[in-house]
């Protein structure tokens, strides 16, 4: 074997370019697209959200007000799970694998090889969250057709409903990649990002039931303090400000301020940014070993 | 060219480096040694930036690795085979590492065909040999052309012709100008490819010379071993030649400071029968051995 090393002799280091965000942009994409479980993750996603969708619309459509646009997002509480995975994956893919030594030798400056990741996940599930709605709006169709009913996709508040719900995808993603890159292992990571986007909720809403109580339910117009708590917090969790970006009507809890869409998408873009930013900051400050 | 000045690292209370200062230069394979845990690899870590030093400073052709704006044009590392995703191909690998700093594609597969990974380049490294993992990382390390190669215990897992590939790789990347930096715990093979060596034990630096030097040092060198029919009246005439002699079991006499041929002679005057008679060569192995004995963090139980 000749094991002459350069094809031009000496080597002239100065002279040749660096990292740059477009190029760490285009490693990361690379990156995502070598491994198999994005694709897998993907296409399952995509499956299971017209799948269910389809079963949730043939349930409802023997209801006589039935309207198969209201169906469309009934699949998201479970189709989210799927970016969330596949964020929590890229988070800590680098430090559960020793990647890591590679990456951040090539790129010393750390921080935008996260920002990349970032980039290139928002990207890659915003095209599944394009294709999963496309599967919930097929999902309704044979419902619909049944009832020989034809859905009004841009029906009042339709467009926004299916924009909110591919965004709550990239917003669940995006978390995902945040707690993955702070806690750097699988594990940790995906429990601690079940535990906001699946156990919080269900926590919130359980003791939103027990604020209330029997007899105070029966007091009409007034919101009893304790229930008007817990719902503002529920409002700021990740899954409350998503439900507002993809419920029809788009109403608030009871007792809870009334962000609208834009304060419930400011709100998901905070449960994104501030872990992310905390994970930059560790990134930058701490030693990789 | 690798410059360490002072490089401490603590963890807690624990001092992993402790004021290590070397130079590898370039032109020259410079082995790195010491037992494990003696602190090589938090040692090339920091090189690469990857920890910080909690004293002192290590460069890179005078620049810190952070500061370099095209690291893989100037440092080449393999740290650990293991820092490769198992779910990605060895080509892929090699393609997004290759993208952060523009190299085109085919020098990917150039690499690929340097160190003869075409038959494996397609598939998933989770299926590779230990042999294989070191082949893809030193092809990561050769991608930028840099002039400065870092490598972490290169041979390890390599089978003998992967052995001397990787011998006559550093020699060849060496010989054409390149700045070689390798680690290992074996002092004999570093013996076979190395110019100078770099010997650490304990985060400390024992010994920054070249190979020939730690040779010298060793004990057993300049050591004569005789075994005569009469022992005592050899020491006696050879202690007046101004030579130092220890007696041995079964009638050996260990002599220094003086030569193997004036041994023989001695003995023939002296009317003694040489039974044996031998000039010990100074080994590396006993050298390093010696050099590390009381810095090794894991003696073997019950060996001293």
């Amino acid at each position: 074997m000749n094991a002459s090393v350069s094809s031009a002799a000496p080597p002239a280091a100065t002279t040749r370019s660096g990292p740059s965000f477009g190029r760490v942009v285009a490693a990361e994409w690379t990156k995502l697209l070598s491994l198999r479980s994005p694709i897998a993750i993907g296409v399952a996603t995509v499956a299971v959200t017209g799948g269910l969708t389809h079963l949730f619309a043939g349930a409802a459509s023997g209801d006589p007000g039935f309207v198969p646009t209201r169906n469309l997002t009934d699949a998201l509480p479970l189709a989210f799970i799927g970016p969330l995975v596949l964020g929590v994956l890229v988070g800590t893919g680098e430090f559960s694998t020793g990647t890591f030594r590679s990456t951040y030798a090539a790129v010393p400056r750390r921080v935008p090889v996260l920002a990349a990741q970032a980039v290139v996940t928002a990207g890659f599930v915003l095209g599944i969250a394009v294709l999963t709605v496309g599967a919930a709006v097929l999902g309704i169709l044979p419902a619909a057709a049944a009832r020989d009913m034809t859905p009004d996709l841009l029906g009042a508040g339709v467009p926004q409903l299916l924009l909110g719900s591919a965004c709550h995808l990239v917003g669940a993603a995006l978390f995902g990649l945040a707690i993955g890159a702070l806690l750097r292992r699988p594990v940790p990571a995906l429990v601690t990002a079940f535990v906001v986007l699946l156990i919080l909720p269900l926590v919130l809403s359980l003791a939103g039931d027990l604020a209330t109580g029997p007899l105070q339910a029966s007091t009409p117009g007034a919101t009893p303090p304790g229930t008007a708590a817990v719902n503002t917090v529920e409002t700021f969790t990740l899954v409350g400000a998503g439900a507002v970006l993809t419920t029809p009507d788009g109403g608030g809890l009871d007792g809870a301020p009334e962000l609208g869409v834009p304060g419930a998408a400011l709100v998901l873009a905070a449960w994104v940014a501030v872990p992310l930013a905390a994970a930059a900051s560790r990134l930058r400050r701490r030693d990789l070993a | 060219m690798i410059t360490a000045e002072a490089l401490t690292k603590r963890y807690g209370t624990t001092t992993a480096v402790d004021e290590l200062s070397f130079t590898a230069r370039p032109g020259m394979v410079t082995g790195f040694l010491g037992p494990n845990g003696a602190g090589k690899s938090t040692t090339m870590r920091m090189v690469l930036g990857l920890e910080r030093p909690t004293a002192g400073t290590v460069t890179v052709d005078g620049h810190r690795y952070a500061d370099l704006p095209a690291p893989l044009h100037t440092v080449g590392a393999m740290l650990d085979a293991r820092s490769v995703h198992p779910g990605r191909t060895a080509f892929r690998h090699l393609l997004a590492l290759a993208r952060t700093h523009g190299i085109p594609r085919s020098r990917v597969d150039e690499v690929i065909g340097l160190t003869g990974l075409e038959p494996v380049a397609g598939k998933r490294v989770k299926g590779f040999s230990l042999g294989m993992g070191q082949r893809l990382g030193i092809a990561g390390a050769l991608l930028g052309d840099p002039g400065t190669l870092m490598l972490d215990e290169p041979v390890n897992g390599l089978d003998p012709d992967g052995v001397l590939w990787v011998r006559r790789l550093v020699r060849d990347l060496a010989d054409e100008g390149r700045t070689v930096f390798l680690s290992s715990h074996l002092m004999h093979e570093l013996a076979l490819c190395a110019d100078r060596v770099v010997i650490i034990g304990r985060g400390r630096l024992l010994a920054d010379a070249s190979v020939q030097d730690v040779l010298d040092q060793s004990r057993n060198a300049g050591l004569v071993r005789v075994r005569t029919t009469g022992s005592d009246v050899l020491a006696r005439a050879l202690v007046q030649l101004g030579a130092d002699v220890a007696a041995q079991q079964d009638g050996v006499l260990h002599v220094r400071r003086v030569s193997v041929e004036e041994v023989g002679a001695a003995a023939a005057r002296a009317g003694a029968t040489v039974l044996e008679l031998a000039a010990e060569v100074g080994s590396l192995e006993a050298a390093y051995l010696e050099l590390t004995s009381g810095s090794v963090q894991y003696p073997a139980g019950g060996s001293r």
